[in-house]
Formats: C-alpha cells, structure tokens, sequence
C-alpha cells in the first residue's frame, strides 16, 4: 500500500483477476458452514456469486427483471448475497454501541421488521398503478438528476432491510418461520431489482457487482457539473471552504436522518478526462416530511457537491462507493486529494433539473451559518424527547423515508398519506415487539450475532411454495 | 512516548490534537463545555461511536475525539474525517487486558478507561493506516 506517489486503484478496476483489498480482518460465514469464509471487497463478491445457484446475481435482462416472479434458488441467491452484502458494509458498524442520545439500535430493528410487514402491500400498488416497467423507469430516473433520493443507499434498502434484515429479525424474534411470506418477499425483491436495474442499465443491481462503482449519471449530467467546478489547492481559503462545507452539511443530513445513512448519497467515481475522479454527493439537510426537520426549514431539500480528487496526490489504492452510497477509500484520509469541486441547490424534492443552481464558494457562508443553526437547534429539540418518541421518530425516519422517494415518483405518495392506508401507523405487532426487545436483550446481543454474522438469513427451504402470504397488516 | 492507550484510527493524518480529556458522559455535558467556552482544550472521551451525541461538538471545532466504541466505518469514523478531527476509536487501556466486546453493557471497561483517562493531558498520534495511539504528554 503506498502512502504517496502514484495511485494504484486502476488495478482493481482492470484487472480481471484482482482481489481487491481488505478494509477489514475478518470473515463471513453465513449460510455457508464448512465453507471457507468469505472476506470483504472484491473478492468476497466474486466468491458469493461462485456459489450462487442461479444466474440472478450476474449481469441479467431486461427480459429477465420483466418477469413477474423469482425461483425459490433465485431469492436464496439474493438472500445470501444480500447477507454478506450487509455484513460487508456494516459489520464494523456493529462494534458502535449505544449513542447516549438517540435509542438507534432499537428502533432499527423495529423499522426493519415494519417494513417487511408493509411494504409489499405499496410496491404492489406502485407496480399495479405504473407496471414493471414502470418501475424500471423509476430506477433510470436517477441516471438525469441530481439531489434524488432514488439512488443506491434507497434502493439498497428496500431488498436488503426490509426483506433481508427486516425477515431475519422476524426469523430471530421467532414470529415467523422460514417459509412464511414468500410471495412478500418475491414482491420485495422484484421491486428493488427493477429499481435497481433500471438506474444502473449494466445488467448488474449492486454496486459491490462492479467492482463497488456507481458511474450512472448520463454524460450530460457529468457536463453540467463539470461546467461549474473550479480548481483549489490543498490548504488554501477555497479548500478550507469546501471541506468544512462537507463536513458541516453532512453532519446535518446524518441527524436530520435520526443518525442514519439516508442523508447522503454518493455516486461515481467518474474518471475525468485529466486523470482525476469525481464524486457526486448528495447532502439530505431537510426532509419536509419529518416534523423534526422544521428546524431545518430555512434549508433547502439538498445540497449536491461535486468532488474531484486527484488519486495520484494521495496515493488512491482502492476506492469504493459502496451499496449504501458511501465512499471509502485506502488510504482511508481522501480528503487530502481533493483538488477542485462545486455545489448546487435542489431547493426542493421535485425541484426541476433545470432550476438546479450552483452556488460560489465565497456564497458559502450565510448557508453554514443556517446549517450550523439547524444543527444545534436539532440537537436542543432531540434532547428534550422522551426516548419512546426518539424511538417512533427513529422508525419514521427508516420507514417513511426508504420508501417515499419511490411513492413520490410513481404519484401516489398523496394517497398512501391519508386514513384509508395509515401509512404512518406502526403495525400492531411490530409495537408488541418492543416489549419483546427490550426484555431479552435482544437489540444488543442477538440482532448483532444474527444480522452481522450472517447467522440468521435462513434460506427458504425446497418445499416452500411462492405462493405462500401471510399478508396482513394490524 | 507513553502510549496510554490505543484503538481503530478513523483515518490517517499527520495532524496531531493535543488537550486534556474530558468524558462526556451525557448530552447536557456536550452542551456545557460548548457553552463553557473551552471545547478547543480538551479531548473529547466518549462512550458510543455514533454522530448524533456530539453534533454540536463537531461543527464548533472539536480538536479530538477517542471513543469507547464505533469503527472508521460508522457516522463518526466518517465526519471525524470529513473535519479532519483526529479520532482513535473502541480504544482500550495500554497497560489493561479489558477490551470491548459487542453486545456487552461493558460498564466496567467503561469506568476503568474513563477513571484512568479523564484529566490527563495528551496528544493523538493518528499517522498510522491501522492504529490510532493517545500519547501522554510529559
């Protein structure tokens, strides 16, 4: 690995044969005991697709997302990659905590189970409504925008929590059984791999599947962006701008979210003409939806950041824009290589592309003055709450929002917000739940042991039937 | 160099945060060192890894964080590098054989590192990929 001088990171790209690098010591297990296990990165996915049954998690048609339903080797396919896929992004998350602050881990895998209970009832209303191509067109929406909530972090969510994190901690909890709610689950991960699909256009869902790149923007998105960014120095008044923007904004995006991944998106990197790479990164600092986020109304919906950073100047061995729209890089410290950017306002979640506009980096200030409010006057309000409603909004802020940008596009997010769908109400049994949680340790021991290690993904077994529902929703 | 203690380094920089620990052990102590005037004298010991809790702290000009648990990979590994804040992380007593363990209440482990920590002047050494290191200062 080398600190400085000339980047290696093409070789993960270019190299057929590459594994990649190791941003962790550790392995997966999964539902693949007496296997070797299995490791982060490059070379974890090729491993997981090596031992696939079905050709699902390869590149697939268009043909073959059309088609109504998964075989039963099919959604154990997606199920075990969607495993690891978690563990891979999250595992080192596990080692967190409690927060002090926001009873997270709690009202996680609540949300988590919510969702598995109520999202196909929607996906199905999405699909009847606008069919599945229909939905396809959803996902390639996000290839023509900038500052939308259909991207990867979103979509990864709606297969792998609320069908593979929100199953498994059903499973866990022993509320329901591996071969329960088949045809839900078929719901659920048919729409995300037509999202998916549709936004990526290369066959392949997951950004983990290439080589963990998100390169989806058309090119006359990439041009629009370029056509405002400007060029600064390490160290100078410019950089300093634009990094504690950065961090400043994503600050907020992270806690307007209730401490979760939804408020930023990254896609790229995009390989520039000179060399360097561009990241495109959205910064979530007001969802309107949220009754919390009145202390962000003065913000608008998003801000977008173009950051190009130069792979040679730090060193860039691997680069990675992972399935929850992060990027992560070896060496871990890119801020260093970031020698030019730009950033633009969405005011709102249906702002037209066309009203997008850049601000300057000496503009930047009345702007950070505004977000730095927000985030004290955030912090003031969410102290003063008593941990059970920290706790719903915790699950309002995962389920609500891994599904409303999807409801908003297909035009229906006005009718599923009304009484005769209730969508904000929590299921009866998911509220029963939380006693359940509480009294067995179960948030803190067996959530851990069964969602990060991959332990309690249990496969759907030969005889289940896909036509075996349950739905319901009380 | 006595290195007092160790854990996950959040990223690697060669800037270097000097101050004397202070335990947060709650938000309402977050907002009284705020309010005190004094946050860019101290390292800030913290119990969980996530973001929300020090909020305030890290968009008015934390110098240093070392937490009790959390990774690089969670919210604060993340905007600990996106300030450029030097962070070690899930650290554990040099000169102590407790280590944290996922899922474990820990309140022992806890209270040995913040009795053995808080107070004392130090420096965090984050230059390594790996290995970040709290240095008492002489």
């Amino acid at each position: 690995m080398s600190a400085t001088g000339n980047a290696e990171y093409l070789k993960r790209w270019n190299d057929a044969g590459d594994e990649g690098l190791r941003f962790q010591n550790l392995e997966y297990i999964g539902n693949f005991k007496g296997m070797p296990g299995v490791p982060d990165g490059i070379l974890g996915d090729r491993m997981m697709r090596e031992r696939a049954k079905s050709g699902v998690l390869e590149k697939v048609t268009k043909e073959e997302v059309l088609k109504d339903e998964f075989t039963i080797d099919e959604l154990n396919d997606l199920n075990n990659y969607l495993a690891w896929n978690i563990w891979d992004v999250l595992v080192m998350r596990a080692t967190e905590g409690v927060s002090g602050m926001i009873p997270r881990q709690e009202y996680e895998i609540l949300s988590f189970m919510q969702e598995f209970y109520r999202y196909p009832q929607f996906m199905r209303m999405m699909t009847d409504n606008l069919g599945a191509e229909g939905i396809m067109n959803i996902g390639a929406s996000a290839r023509k925008e900038i500052g939308t909530k259909i991207n990867c972090v979103h979509d990864w969510c709606l297969g792998a929590v609320a069908f593979g994190m929100g199953r498994c901690g059903l499973l866990a909890l022993e509320a329901i059984g591996p071969d329960d709610y088949v045809e839900e689950s078929n719901i659920i991960l048919k729409f995300m791999q037509r999202v998916l699909w549709g936004k990526r256009q290369d066959g392949y869902i997951l950004n983990s599947q290439d080589r963990y790149r998100c390169q989806i923007h058309d090119q006359s998105i990439i041009d629009q962006v370029m056509g405002q960014t400007v060029d600064f120095e390490e160290g100078s008044e410019d950089f300093r701008r634009f990094t504690n923007f950065n961090a400043t904004a994503e600050l907020l995006a992270f806690f307007d979210h209730y401490d979760c991944r939804l408020g930023l998106g990254d896609t790229g990197p995009y390989p520039l003409p000179d060399g360097r790479l561009l990241i495109i990164r959205d910064l979530f600092v007001n969802e309107e939806v949220y009754h919390w986020s009145d202390v962000c109304d003065e913000l608008p919906h998003c801000y977008t950041l173009a950051v190009i950073v130069d792979p040679d100047k730090f060193g860039l061995d691997e680069i990675r824009v992972n399935d929850i729209s992060t990027t992560f890089t070896i060496p871990k410290n890119y801020i260093p290589g970031i020698t030019g950017g730009a950033i633009f306002v969405r005011d709102k979640w249906d702002t037209p592309m066309g009203e997008v506009y850049p601000l300057k980096l000496t503009e930047l200030e009345p702007h950070l003055e505004k977000i730095r409010t927000a985030t004290v006057k955030m912090y003031d309000k969410t102290i003063r709450m008593p941990r059970r409603e920290l706790l719903t909004n915790g699950i309002w802020s995962y389920y609500v929002d891994m599904l409303l940008p999807y409801l908003r596009k297909a035009g229906i997010w006005e009718e599923v917000n009304t009484p005769k769908y209730d969508y904000w109400e929590i299921d009866q049994r998911v509220a029963n739940y939380y006693y359940e949680i509480t009294k067995r340790n179960f948030v803190q021991v067996t959530v851990p042991q069964k969602i990060f290690s991959g332990e309690g993904y249990l496969p759907f077994s030969a005889n289940a039937d896909l036509r075996s529902s349950k739905y319901a929703w009380i | 160099m006595t290195v007092i203690a160790e854990g996950y380094n959040a990223f690697e920089t060669p800037k270097t945060a000097t101050g004397t620990i202070k335990y947060l052990k709650d938000p309402a102590s977050v907002m009284g060192l705020i309010k005190s005037g004094k946050l860019a004298e101290h390292i800030l010991l913290v119990r969980g890894g996530t973001t929300t809790f020090l909020a305030p702290a890290l968009t008015m000009g934390a110098i240093g964080v070392i937490t009790m648990s959390g990774a690089p990979e969670s919210h604060l590994g993340i905007l600990s590098r996106e300030f450029q804040i030097p962070c070690v992380m899930t650290a554990y007593l040099t000169g102590s054989s407790s280590r944290y363990v996922v899922g474990d209440p820990g309140d022992a482990h806890f209270a040995e590192i913040v009795a053995e920590l808080e107070g004392k002047n130090v420096t965090l050494d984050c230059s390594d990929h790996d290995l970040g290191r709290v240095v008492l200062n002489a």
